[in-house]
């Protein structure tokens, strides 16, 4: 006879002590309607992808929580402004939560603990639907020839900030030699506007390029990492031969704990 | 007709001007009822829009005026029913939520056309002398053959009634559940639990809050529930400017839930919200 679990039926249950951070995590990709959730023993995903051409995760490792438990491997696709509407539900009062879910075509249910008030608590049942596999580019930036940065978050959020916001284009160089790293924009007017990043600069904290690659994005994709750009203690960022940009961001709870939203993005096709 | 009022404490005139205040922010236009020892502030559910809900307030005269008379038009008359404009009424004693006013005077006069009139005394910081300040607020009389449409309503007879001890998580997560579901409904047990449920397509959310004191009533009944317009009870907390936190939720099931505000202990402030079809 199996032992009783005491998480009953349910085949995921997550806790977390703070919904600040995830709830920015949230928030920073939501830029799409139907979001989906993955989680095993690995940890917790959710991915929103706009067209084939920009993907956002949000991962969370088990340790990220208070309290992880998942039999085999779940998914489930979800409504991203639902989700972020229900985290938000007690604005900016501090609440602890809860996340459960039983089983497919049974909804997602999040429990909202306010410090404020031990004798108030909010339950959101989200409804679950399925969905699609997300497209995994993880695979294309494997490998031994990719250019890897660390930058300080603060310092790059400050560097996208002054960056021109009319801009239609954004070009991004990574190199071994000078300039190391580049970002220009390219207005409506063909204005162009450039700034550099020496690898010797106090916000690099890592400088990994083994060959020059410069790729080409649309700046209304690379626009939707700013939200997840502004809470970021540190980006990653790595790209492949062809451009392919993924930016990896790492936000700390309030516990230390560490939160990642990854983006993706495909370059624009070579114009010349 | 004769009436005049005073006020000197400043606490109890900021009070007023609260009350004032939140009812200025649900409607156009209040009724004041003057009674021998109570005075009445009447809005109605504003014709203009569904959101504004019903909302009353009744001021035992001793509690606020150490002056208060009030002489009917006709002796066998026991009120004097005003009708003004809340937004102006809000505006003339604006002046009370500032410090330095020792004494408030509201009197009804006619200066070519009827009106109340608030006249503050302020002491100003620069000079020892008490600067007056006067708002004539104009009023129509309602003569008493239209009184019928006009009398303060009844507070419905609740199967079970919560106190709650703090209002602010409640307040702020109707104003975030209205934008979830059109209407909210209010679960009630005697046990001391409230449950506030929003649904929609998506989502169902239940908020819940424990451990609240059950309101004696004749009427005992388990359990409670009612419907009602999530816009409208956003509208009375969002126009809440008292900064008294206890509120009591009286539900009579599937009729209409009242919220009561005890400012003191004579003077309330109720709202009744209306049961919706879901």
């Amino acid at each position: 006879m199996e032992e009783a679990s005491p998480y009953g039926d349910y085949k995921f249950v997550g806790r977390l002590d703070h919904v600040k951070t995830f709830n920015q995590a949230i928030k920073s990709i939501c830029f799409n309607d139907y979001g989906m959730l993955q989680v095993s023993d690995d940890g917790l995903r959710i991915t929103v992808e706009q067209g084939k051409s920009i993907q956002a995760t949000l991962f969370m490792p088990p340790g990220a929580f208070k309290e992880f438990y998942v039999q085999d491997f779940q998914s489930f696709g979800l409504k991203m402004n639902v989700l972020s509407e229900c985290l938000n539900l007690f604005g900016s009062a501090d609440c602890s939560l809860r996340m459960m879910y039983r089983d497919q075509g049974d909804p997602l249910k999040i429990i909202l603990y306010p410090y404020d008030d031990e004798d108030v608590s909010t339950e959101c049942a989200i409804k679950t639907m399925d969905c699609e596999e997300p497209i995994d580019y993880d695979m294309n930036l494997k490998g031994s020839d990719l250019n890897v940065i660390f930058v300080r978050g603060p310092n790059l959020s400050k560097v996208f900030h002054e960056l021109e916001k009319s801009a239609e284009e954004f070009e991004f160089v990574t190199s071994p030699d000078r300039p190391h790293f580049k970002i220009t924009t390219v207005g409506i007017m063909q204005a162009v506007f450039s700034v550099e990043v020496a690898k010797t600069s106090p916000m690099m904290m890592m400088f990994n390029c083994k060959q020059t690659v410069v790729a080409r994005y649309k700046s209304q994709q690379i626009r939707l990492t700013n939200k997840a750009m502004q809470v970021a203690t540190k980006v990653a960022i790595k790209t492949n031969s062809i451009g392919l940009l993924e930016l990896h961001l790492v936000m700390q709870g309030e516990g230390q704990e560490e939160i990642f939203v990854q983006f993706y993005i495909i370059p624009l096709l070579n114009a010349d | 007709m004769k009436f005049r009022a005073l006020m000197q404490d400043a606490m109890y005139m900021r009070e007023f001007q609260a009350i004032v205040a939140t009812l200025a922010k649900l409607a156009k236009d209040c009724v004041m009822i003057l009674g021998d020892r109570q005075m009445h502030f009447i809005v109605n559910e504003d014709q203009s829009s569904a959101a504004s809900p019903l909302v009353w307030a009744t001021i035992a005269a001793d509690e606020y005026f150490p002056e208060y008379r009030m002489e009917a038009a006709r002796s066998d008359q026991e009120y004097i029913v005003l009708s003004m404009s809340s937004a102006n009424l809000g505006r003339a004693l604006s002046v009370l939520r500032g410090g330095g006013v020792s004494m408030c005077k509201l009197k009804l006069q006619r200066i070519q056309f009827p009106c109340i009139s608030v006249i503050a005394s302020v002491q100003s910081s620069s000079s020892s002398e008490a600067r007056e300040v006067v708002h004539d607020v104009p009023v129509t009389i309602i003569p008493a053959s239209d009184w019928a449409a006009y009398v303060v309503p009844r507070v419905p007879n609740s199967q079970l009634a919560l106190s709650l001890p703090s209002l602010r998580l409640l307040r702020s997560l109707i104003d975030k559940l209205k934008n979830i579901s059109p209407s909210l409904e209010f679960q009630a047990s005697f046990d001391g639990e409230l449950s506030v449920i929003a649904a929609s397509e998506m989502s169902t959310v239940t908020s819940r809050f424990q451990k609240l004191l059950p309101r004696s009533l004749t009427v005992s009944q388990q359990e409670a529930s009612c419907s009602v317009d999530s816009r409208k009870a956003s509208a009375f907390f969002g126009a809440l400017q008292l900064s008294n936190e206890e509120l009591t939720i009286g539900i009579d099931q599937e009729h209409s839930i009242h919220l009561q505000i005890d400012v003191r202990q004579d003077v309330v402030l109720h709202s009744i919200l209306p049961a919706v079809c879901v």
